[in-house]
């Protein structure tokens, strides 16, 4: 089968090796990406296929690439491509696309959307918000916004939320100040990207454990991937800057140490309740991923924190060496909207951990942490019997690997326990080193035990919160009185309203 | 023995003024006469106030690191400058250290002269050749931040974190907790951890003693709400506080914990003697550390300031006074005196919740002068008598032991002339 895969990163290299492995059909894999990305290159050479630098958010260089290349099936990896439309245009002229279009993916590129179908259709887990288009009026609501979460109206590459809570009546004085700083970068930031009339959006804060949980769906039938643990602060203990992730854990089975069975469940309800919504909204058909990234909290139990419209981005890697079925065979029934007799087999004993190794500078200097010379170990990792995924590294003409200012390179290792797993990752992850002694920087704490036993810990005193409020009826609910006015429900104290950006 | 506080922004957009001033309000119980807070200006600027609540003009940083002390003029045993190729650096110690200067100077030198591959592994060598070197922060005229828990583990140092934007390093657990911050770990014994804004590194030095935390730690000092080395302090005072009530012998009426901070210990005893606890001593203004002080004439008004009697919970019973230590013995002289002559109690019995304190600290933690001890200078007989007690009851060493050991940790005994407690 020819398939023509669109997208430069470590997600597209996990698809890659996925679609290779079927055992079906023949894969020959044409990739367009953005820069040289030696995995992809490499699973595409192997194919007998081939790989092409272009513009991947260009719908026109793509068509004209699909028109030279005749695929079988489009896989589009990343939501830049979604937004801008690019299955969209391929569809039209009859190319069989796994992709969520750019309607379908207004779900990850307005938060704004997101939340507020969320309300339309009263689905489970969602939070109270409020979103603004202007600069003044977010300021001022920012006075008194409380314990809050700041979040560009637009996915801006994963980047920009702050969790700001304000429980603490003596430090508001500068938690606000930080609000209110934040509102005029993130307008700024917001400029170019004149897709959204509102851009900033200030949601409820609130805390627990977070993952994630994937849908491969065609619009009716939606198959559930295990639940995954992304780790997005830079540093160990969950310390630092947001980054894309820079590790995630998986298993062993469907669901995580912390997560029960039916939390997992109801996680996977939501998401296929979101692809009905989505299908109510003018969303046809949804041929593609949805991803909750969910967070276990006190408020609802499994929540929503947003969404994307694509495969989560280190959690994929994760099911590399898990998965048991035909992926490639997956993907183009989902493109095709025969999903309903497909199968997703996982191997249910498996732990899988996947560690980013990033150059220092990530994620806050990427000028800094760019233009590295970098060695991945390749035979030495998998000699570990772990398997190294490429993403922000480019193979220059004179064949060095340089770092893009990202997360080089994501490891993915496997064991029958986490202990196992956890051991190989730390191995794996020495292989890869900087040529010119630039410090690389990864995280040793994820998929530890100590790190687990904490999650189970926290998960345990979320799940004694919400349980106790589902038995009183007060799920989702947040009361607040204000005397004179009476007894409002939400803490953002606006009214809810079902708006499109 | 001092209070230090690190803060760091990962982003620019943060004024830690308020972080700084209530982190130190928060550690005032661990150094009561001043505040040392630097800043990454005009070099390292470092700032000193009487009060934490003095700390009210902007500091305009996004890092800070600050110490509280049991002094007004902190001398360079405890705070030290070092520089090297332009990069300066200040290092403030938990307790007073003579070669203090040279380690800034080395310190100073490893961040001047390492790349950042190499500054873990040039720590690392620091922190061995000073290998006695206190617990201490340090921060550079870049902005790094450098905390290290010394080797011998004598105080604690706990790291925690806020959202995406804070890092913070503390003496005490509650630190964290009262910046609205998620603890995430304590260090441990000789760890250290590098915090600048593009680097999170924590690294291991070795110590070739036995580690073991100072006992007054977790018996005295920390605050009940915080956790050190895993340990609840104020758990672990009510345990300590059972044990002790399950071998009193005496015959009492009710349990007086005094200064407020041996409540713990006073609610476990009266769980085991089966006696209330009575809020009988109401003190007047904030909470002082009295045994920190170290003017005689201070500590005496500190003492004083803690105890006005609750008349009718007391007059004509029989008390069990329970301490949290007792070093000189004034505070608790002075209580016994009051209970005698201005309520009329009908018997007092002395409950201390350590071991008699025998010794100096060898550490210099603590401001111990020998020919002070009660304990030490004392007979047990003579001391009765002194405190005008019916009876008085120290935590006996090997009882301590035992709850010591429940916990998994070694606690230091020097000044209880026992080398380790579990």
């Amino acid at each position: 089968m020819k398939v023509l895969l669109i997208g430069s990163g470590g997600r597209e290299h996990a698809i890659a090796e996925m679609m290779r492995r079927s055992a079906s059909e023949e894969l020959k894999l044409y990739v367009a990406m953005d820069y040289l990305n030696p995995g992809l290159r490499k699973v595409a050479e192997a194919s007998n296929g081939a790989t092409f630098i272009t513009e991947t958010t260009n719908a026109g260089k793509i068509l004209s690439l699909a028109e030279k290349l005749s695929p079988d099936l489009i896989v589009v990896g990343p939501e830049e491509p979604q937004f801008a439309g690019v299955p969209d245009v391929l569809r039209e002229e009859g190319y069989t696309v796994f992709g969520s279009d750019s309607k379908c993916s207004e779900i990850e590129r307005s938060k704004v959307y997101a939340r507020s179908i969320m309300w339309k259709h009263s689905i489970p887990g969602r939070l109270f918000f409020k979103a603004f288009k202007s600069v003044e009026e977010a300021r001022e609501f920012m006075e008194f916004a409380g314990d809050v979460v700041l979040k560009p109206a637009r996915q801006v590459g994963g980047k920009g939320v702050k969790v700001l809570k304000d429980s603490k009546a003596y430090l508001s004085d500068s938690v606000s100040e930080v609000k209110k700083s934040y509102v005029d970068i993130l307008y700024k930031e917001m400029l170019g990207h004149d897709d959204v009339d509102y851009k900033v959006l200030v949601e409820q804060r609130v805390e627990g454990v977070e993952y994630t949980v994937q849908v491969i769906t065609d619009g009716s039938t939606a198959l559930p991937l295990p639940a995954i643990q992304d780790h997005p602060h830079a540093y160990e203990y969950d310390v630092g800057p947001e980054t894309g992730g820079m590790g995630s854990v998986m298993g062993p089975g469907l669901t995580l140490p912390f997560l029960t069975y039916e939390e997992y469940r109801r996680s996977v309800d939501i998401v296929k309740e979101v692809v009905d919504a989505l299908g109510r909204e003018g969303c046809s058909s949804y041929r593609g991923v949805l991803a909750g990234q969910m967070m276990l909290t006190g408020v609802w139990g499994p929540t929503v924190i947003e969404f994307y419209s694509r495969f989560g981005d280190p959690e994929i890697s994760n099911l590399v060496p898990a998965l048991r079925s035909d992926f490639l065979n997956v993907l183009d029934k989902a493109a095709e909207g025969r999903l309903a007799n497909a199968k997703l087999e996982i191997a249910e004993d498996l732990v899988t951990i996947v560690k980013a190794v990033a150059p220092v500078g990530y994620p806050n200097d990427k000028r800094l942490a760019a233009g590295h010379p970098i060695r991945i170990d390749e035979a030495a990792i998998l000699s570990e019997g772990c398997i190294p995924l490429y993403a922000s590294v480019e193979l220059s003409s004179d064949g060095t690997l340089y770092t893009r200012g990202s997360r080089a390179v994501e490891i993915v290792c496997s064991g029958s326990d986490y202990r196992e797993a956890y051991l190989k990752s730390e191995k794996a992850v020495e292989h890869v080193k900087a040529l010119d002694g630039w410090p690389l920087f990864h995280r040793s704490d994820i998929g530890s035990a100590e790190l687990l036993n904490y999650r189970v810990k926290v998960a345990e005193k979320v799940r004694r919160v919400y349980t106790s409020r589902a038995k009183r009826g007060m799920l989702g609910k947040t009361l607040l009185w204000i005397p004179g006015e009476g007894v409002l429900s939400n803490p953002l104290i606006s009214d809810v309203k079902v708006g499109r950006s | 023995m001092a209070g230090l506080l690190a803060i760091h922004a990962f982003d620019d957009l943060w004024d830690v003024t308020n972080y700084v001033r209530y982190g130190a309000i928060s550690l005032r119980h661990r150094g009561e006469d001043s505040v040392v807070v630097c800043l990454p200006k005009e070099g390292v600027k470092c700032l000193t106030f009487e009060e934490p609540d003095e700390i009210d003009v902007r500091l305009g940083s996004y890092v800070a690191v600050v110490g509280t002390y049991n002094d007004v003029r902190v001398d360079e045993d405890y705070i030290a400058r070092g520089s090297s190729g332009g990069v300066e650096v200040v290092v403030l110690a938990d307790r007073p250290y003579e070669e203090l200067k040279p380690l800034a100077n080395a310190v100073a030198e490893a961040v001047h002269l390492s790349s950042l591959n190499a500054l873990e592994s040039g720590l690392r060598k620091v922190f061995t050749e000073f290998s006695n070197a206190p617990t201490l922060l340090t921060l550079s005229s870049r902005g790094d931040v450098i905390a290290w828990r010394c080797g011998s583990g004598l105080t604690p140092l706990v790291l925690g974190s806020y959202g995406f934007d804070l890092a913070i390093v503390a003496s005490e657990h509650a630190t964290a907790e009262v910046l609205g911050a998620e603890v995430k770990r304590g260090l441990p014994p000789g760890e250290g951890v590098i915090i600048s804004k593009n680097l999170f590194k924590t690294f291991k030095t070795s110590f070739s003693g036995s580690p073991a935390l100072c006992a007054f730690e977790l018996l005295y000092l920390a605050r009940p709400d915080s956790i050190v080395d895993g340990v609840s302090v104020y758990e672990f005072r009510k345990r300590v506080g059972a044990e002790v009530g399950k071998a009193f012998k005496n015959e009492v009426d009710v349990v007086v914990g005094v200064p407020e901070t041996a409540l713990p210990y006073a609610l476990g005893f009266s769980q085991s003697v089966g006696k209330p606890v009575e809020l009988a001593l109401i003190p007047t203004g904030s909470r002082s550390r009295s045994m920190l002080k170290v003017d005689p004439m201070e500590k005496v008004v500190a003492i004083h300031m803690k105890m006005n009697p609750v008349k009718k919970v007391l007059e004509g019973r029989k008390v069990a006074l329970v301490d949290d230590s007792m070093v000189v013995g004034s505070t608790m002289k002075a209580a016994v005196q009051l209970l005698r002559s201005e309520v009329g109690v009908d018997e007092i019995h002395l409950v201390v919740a350590s071991p008699p304190i025998v010794s100096t600290c060898p550490y210099k933690l603590f401001n111990l002068n020998m020919e002070r001890l009660l304990a030490a200078n004392l007979t047990k007989d003579l001391a009765v008598k002194y405190l005008d007690v019916d009876s008085l009851n120290w935590v006996d060493a090997g009882v301590l032991s035992s709850v010591v050991r429940n916990y998994n940790i070694k606690l230091c005994g020097k000044c209880f002339k026992e080398c380790f407690f579990g």
